[in-house]
């Protein structure tokens, strides 16, 4: 039975295009949009600062800088997170390891108290530090947990809809997600609830290319219900900086590695 | 000077901290202002100013209504001077409870690196570790349960010690050193504030002043040996110096702080979608080893088991079982001139937290509980903390008390149940 090998291998290649259904090339699509996104290099600095406006208008600040390091392309992540404004949580440090296969880890560190606080799994779509973002957001929602299709494509972007495996572990019930073409950035997202309704919008307002990678320089998240919303901008942005993995340790709460942490472009 | 002439003061400062908070911090988010250029400026000033109240909820026959009564100014700074980091943080404080100014050195520390696993830190310093929630088994550095049990903020449950770190970080484990020359004591309960429960009075008592209790003139030492495998923290733990608070009495009668040493692990990982912890730690009794010396307590074993989940979508609930098994119990009753009122052999306190943010995340209400089923007491303490803004924030809460009897561990400050609040300007 042999020969029938030499059968087999011209016709799978005849059948591949045929067997490339929308799902392997939504799926595609969707791995490409999260590297972009999420693993741009295999670390990253940046310092933030969000704007956070409530609906009555009314404005707070935060300002931080992030490291990142990736353990694999697309897998587990190191992160942390040094707030420098404003005053209350001045010298906090969060840290997070991104974890593929079980929930993440986290710790907030508290000067005050010196204390290491473990952060146990929680609901990842509640507000990141006073603001409209999620903790999502920010570390990246994984991509096995939506089922994705493609619902338009134009010459500059990929229109894909989401639905989530595990609705009740979520507030929303679909979202659209728009992936520009050319940077495969996802550059709007949004959000609709059981009704239809459109009440949240994550947005990419402005794109720059640093050291090769695209990089969302400034963002914004709305809630369409009440008008709220988020903006948030990053400057100082280096990549491969070659980050060793002792930064993202226990030490660095208490001890911020000051060297990489210095802020130039 | 009274509770009006606090708020006057603090009035002043806040409304003088806005106006020149303003000035200088009206960030506009179109500039190019990150707050980089502006650094060698000068030295960086941030604080906060504070008034907080608090009054009793039940007469006591030792004190008067006001149990809290604070108006603070907190100044932190710090310097980088040759890459050794320079940390000062001082305040001072009109105390309306003990009608006194006070002026005190939070922190003044110089930390710095060795090479490149080797970090030192020198100085005042608040120093943490162990994973009891408001349960110490190894954390042996000083504790201020005066603030505690009358409302300030969390941050002044840790009083500072006067100490040097050094810090090690290897492949396999880490090591913290710490020595204090001098030894730094709990802030405890002695009067001023609140009544406890003497023993050798036979009763709720509240010196006023409260008591100075003698100081030993030793060091103290302690290790902490830890390591996080994916996510699994282990540590290793040895204190060599005093018990914190003054449980001993010295031979001519006044209270003291008696020799101790202690030996403990720790262990905390992920568990199911919570987190779980255990801890124990031996604590043996330098100066009665065989438990035969009433004056001196008791070696003991401390034991504790956790767990925290998010039950819901911002609300966490924390659950902790903790043992103090006394040592050498028939020896403590039999020689104790009070043996109806000594601890018993396995004290057991279970707590509860609760925890649930708003979806904006600007307010939180909490509810800690200490409940002992052997002692048949516990210790409530709900609270509400509320960010107005990047600046203001305000907090409110209760510190509440019940028992059977009046010798048991928080039976004994049933007098002292109170109510608090705070507003806080930060800047």
């Amino acid at each position: 039975m042999r020969f029938t090998y030499k059968w087999l291998v011209p016709l799978s290649l005849m059948l591949s295009p045929l067997a490339q259904t929308q799902e392997v090339d939504v799926q595609e699509i969707v791995k490409r949009a999260e590297l972009a996104a999420y693993y741009a290099g295999d670390d990253g600095r940046s310092a933030a600062r969000m704007l956070i406006t409530d609906p009555q208008g009314r404005k707070q600040m935060r300002q931080f800088v992030i490291l990142r390091k990736d353990r694999e392309d697309g897998g587990s992540q190191d992160m942390m997170v040094f707030f420098s404004r404003p005053a209350d949580v001045r010298d906090t440090v969060f840290r997070v390891v991104k974890n593929t296969e079980r929930d993440d880890d986290r710790w907030l560190y508290l000067p005050g108290l010196d204390l290491v606080k473990r952060i146990s799994a929680g609901d990842k779509r509640t507000s990141f530090v006073g603001s409209h973002f999620f903790y999502e957001d920010v570390s990246g929602r994984s991509t096995s947990q939506d089922d994705f299709t493609l619902i338009e494509e134009t010459d500059e972007q990929y229109l894909l809809e989401a639905k989530p495996n595990d609705p009740a572990a979520v507030e929303f019930a679909r979202y659209k997600v728009s992936i520009d073409k050319g940077t495969m950035l996802p550059v709007k997202i949004d959000f609709f609830d059981a009704k239809g309704e459109n009440y949240r919008r994550v947005e990419a307002l402005k794109i720059e290319t640093i050291q090769g990678y695209p990089t969302v320089t400034h963002s914004r998240v709305q809630d369409l219900r009440s008008g709220g919303e988020t903006e948030m901008q990053f400057r100082f942005i280096s990549y491969d900086l070659g980050l060793p993995d002792e930064v993202f340790s226990e030490r660095s709460l208490r001890n911020p590695p000051r060297d990489w942490l210095e802020l130039r472009d | 000077m009274g509770i009006r002439a606090i708020a006057q003061v603090l009035t002043a400062l806040i409304i003088s901290f806005s106006v020149s908070a303003q000035q200088q911090d009206d960030w506009d988010w179109e500039d190019d202002e990150w707050g980089v250029a502006e650094e060698p400026a000068g030295l960086p000033l941030h604080g906060f100013a504070e008034l907080a109240l608090g009054r009793r909820t039940v007469s006591s026959p030792f004190h008067d209504a006001l149990s809290l009564g604070d108006a603070r100014l907190r100044l932190e700074t710090s310097y980088l001077w040759h890459d050794i980091n320079i940390e000062a943080k001082a305040e001072g404080r009109y105390d309306a409870v003990l009608s006194a100014w006070q002026g005190r050195i939070r922190e003044l520390s110089a930390q710095f690196s060795v090479g490149s696993r080797l970090d030192v830190k020198a100085g005042r310093q608040i120093l943490t570790w162990g994973t009891g929630d408001y349960l110490f088994l190894n954390d042996l550095f000083p504790k201020d349960w005066q603030s505690f049990f009358a409302g300030r903020a969390d941050e002044y449950l840790k009083a500072p010690s006067d100490a040097i770190k050094v810090s090690a970080y290897f492949d396999w484990f880490n090591l913290d050193l710490v020595y204090s020359p001098q030894f730094d004591s709990d802030n405890y309960i002695s009067g001023d504030y609140f009544s406890f429960f003497n023993p050798w009075a036979g009763g709720v008592i509240a010196p006023q002043p409260g008591f100075n209790a003698k100081r030993p003139s030793g060091d103290e030492w302690a290790m902490r040996l830890f390591r996080n495998i994916e996510g699994k923290e282990i540590a290793f733990y040895a204190y060599d110096g005093y018990v914190k608070s003054p449980e001993a009495l010295s031979i001519d009668g006044l209270p003291t702080f008696s020799g101790l040493q202690t030996l403990g692990a720790s262990f905390r990982m992920a568990l199911g979608s919570g987190l779980f912890n255990a801890e124990i730690s031996h604590h043996r009794s330098k100066e009665d080893g065989k438990g035969e010396n009433p004056r001196i307590p008791n070696s003991e074993w401390r034991a504790l088991l956790g767990y925290e989940l998010e039950v819901v979508t911002r609300l966490t609930g924390s659950f902790q079982f903790y043992l103090e098994h006394t040592q050498n119990h028939d020896a403590l009753l039999a020689n104790s001139p009070f043996s109806d009122w000594e601890v018993e052999q396995n004290r057991v306190v279970l707590t509860n937290r609760l925890t649930w943010r708003n979806q904006r995340d600007d307010l939180t209400l909490s509810l800690f509980t200490f409940y002992s089923p052997t002692d048949q007491d516990g210790y409530l303490r709900p609270g509400l903390d509320y960010r107005l803004d990047d600046n203001w924030s305000m907090s409110a809460g209760m510190n509440l008390f019940f028992a059977e009897q009046e010798h048991s561990f928080f039976g004994q400050f049933k007098d002292n149940n109170n109510v608090y609040a705070r507003i806080r300007y930060s800047f």
